[in-house]
């Protein structure tokens, strides 16, 4: 007996093993569960931060909030709130942000095609491309192909909004408490993101590819620090440092085809 | 005119907000979407892309290191590298523990600062 499909008309693609016809809610709490291994821990130290530092900045706690559903974006939160305190112009912190967001982009192209469905809204794939940032990115850009393709949605909105629902909470407790945090403490909520995003991305690495782009990363980071004009060296170390891993790889698969052809 | 104490009373501080923080970060989200309209799941542009986002955010990991914010900057380079180093060190050795590699990481940095800057 075949499961029936999901809504009537709907293109039935993916595998409709036993797991897929699991209810979406099942889904979404193995998302919960992936998020609550470690990620959501890393949201709430990360977001600590980004609360005292709203506080410093002496915006209201709504503003603190409202940026962490609006902006949700870590780093661009922190810059925000430490220009405002530096007394930088706004139109010069929009367009720092806006650099430093231009990650989100290749995130959101490389993520949506393998979540959306056929049936899928442009309205809900508008709010799906909101809910990816660089710990969301992290966690499902592997896991997710092993996540039934109907059940995709649901598992990544369980996984996303305990995140947000974390970050929210943490940057609540770090409006509260800011400046009564030690500075070894202060230093370590700092390094959470750079040791959490590079031990994400090793632990996502399988192939070649993946390796050459994340120390390619690292390596162009300094040599390019005053050469590129602030702000566009992020996107020319992507760029360069993506290119060069891709076409690595492409080289490496040639020459392995061309050896076992012979 | 534009400058942020016209803008911390009221409203204004929430509409700033969304003018100069939200909308020209939302912006790339927004793009994607139209980029990524009929790129398949299969495609071998993913890949590409993929490596891009992958080295971007070994890029932002880098800059970070560098050209740290508040607190962390109080820890020497060397040491805020030798901390990371020693994470992604654990990490390899505990077979991929992502949660082994960040405790030990941290250990290491609230331990430096504590040393250089109590």
């Amino acid at each position: 007996m075949q499961p029936p499909p999901e809504r009537p008309g709907e293109p039935t693609t993916a595998k409709l093993d036993d797991t897929a016809v699991q209810p979406h809610f099942h889904w979404a709490l193995k998302g919960f569960l992936v998020a609550a291994r470690l990620p959501i821990f890393v949201m709430a130290f990360t977001f600590l931060g980004v609360g005292s530092l709203a506080r410093e900045a002496g915006v209201p706690l709504g503003v603190a909030l409202l940026s962490t559903l609006t902006i949700w974006a870590g780093p661009a939160q922190v810059i925000y709130f430490g220009a405002l305190i530096n007394g930088v112009a706004l139109p010069a912190i929009a367009l720092s942000i806006s650099l430093s967001s231009v990650r989100l982009l290749p995130m959101c192209v490389s993520l949506l095609p393998m979540l959306r469905r056929a049936g899928t809204s442009r309205i809900a794939v508008v709010y799906l491309a909101h809910n990816v940032a660089v710990t969301a990115w992290a966690e499902s850009i592997r896991a997710i192909r092993d996540i039934p393709h109907n059940r995709r949605i649901a598992w990544f909105i369980g996984l996303t909004h305990s995140l947000v629902i974390a970050a929210c909470i943490s940057t609540y407790v770090g409006y509260a408490l800011a400046g009564a945090l030690p500075h070894a403490f202060a230093a370590g909520l700092l390094f959470i993101t750079p040791i959490y995003f590079i031990a994400a991305l090793a632990r996502n690495a399988r192939e070649p590819i993946d390796w050459i782009a994340m120390s390619s990363g690292l390596v162009l980071a300094p040599l390019l620090k005053g050469v590129v004009g602030a702000g566009l060296d992020l996107l020319v170390i992507g760029l360069a440092g993506g290119t060069l891993a891709w076409g690595w790889q492409k080289r490496l698969r040639a020459r392995a085809a061309g050896e076992t052809a012979r | 005119m534009m400058t942020p104490e016209t803008w911390s009373t009221g409203i204004w501080p929430y509409l700033a907000l969304i003018l100069f923080g939200f909308l020209p970060s939302e912006i790339w989200r927004f793009l994607s979407i139209f980029i990524a309209h009929g790129v398949d799941e299969k495609s071998e542009v993913l890949e590409w892309v993929r490596a891009v986002a992958t080295a971007l955010l070994a890029g932002v990991v880098a800059n970070i290191l560098l050209t740290p914010a508040g607190a962390l900057a109080s820890v020497p380079l060397m040491a805020r590298c030798a901390a990371l180093a020693l994470g992604l060190t654990v990490f390899a050795l505990t077979r991929r523990s992502v949660v082994a590699g960040v405790a030990t990481g941290e250990a290491a940095i609230i331990l430096a600062a504590w040393w250089f800057a109590p």
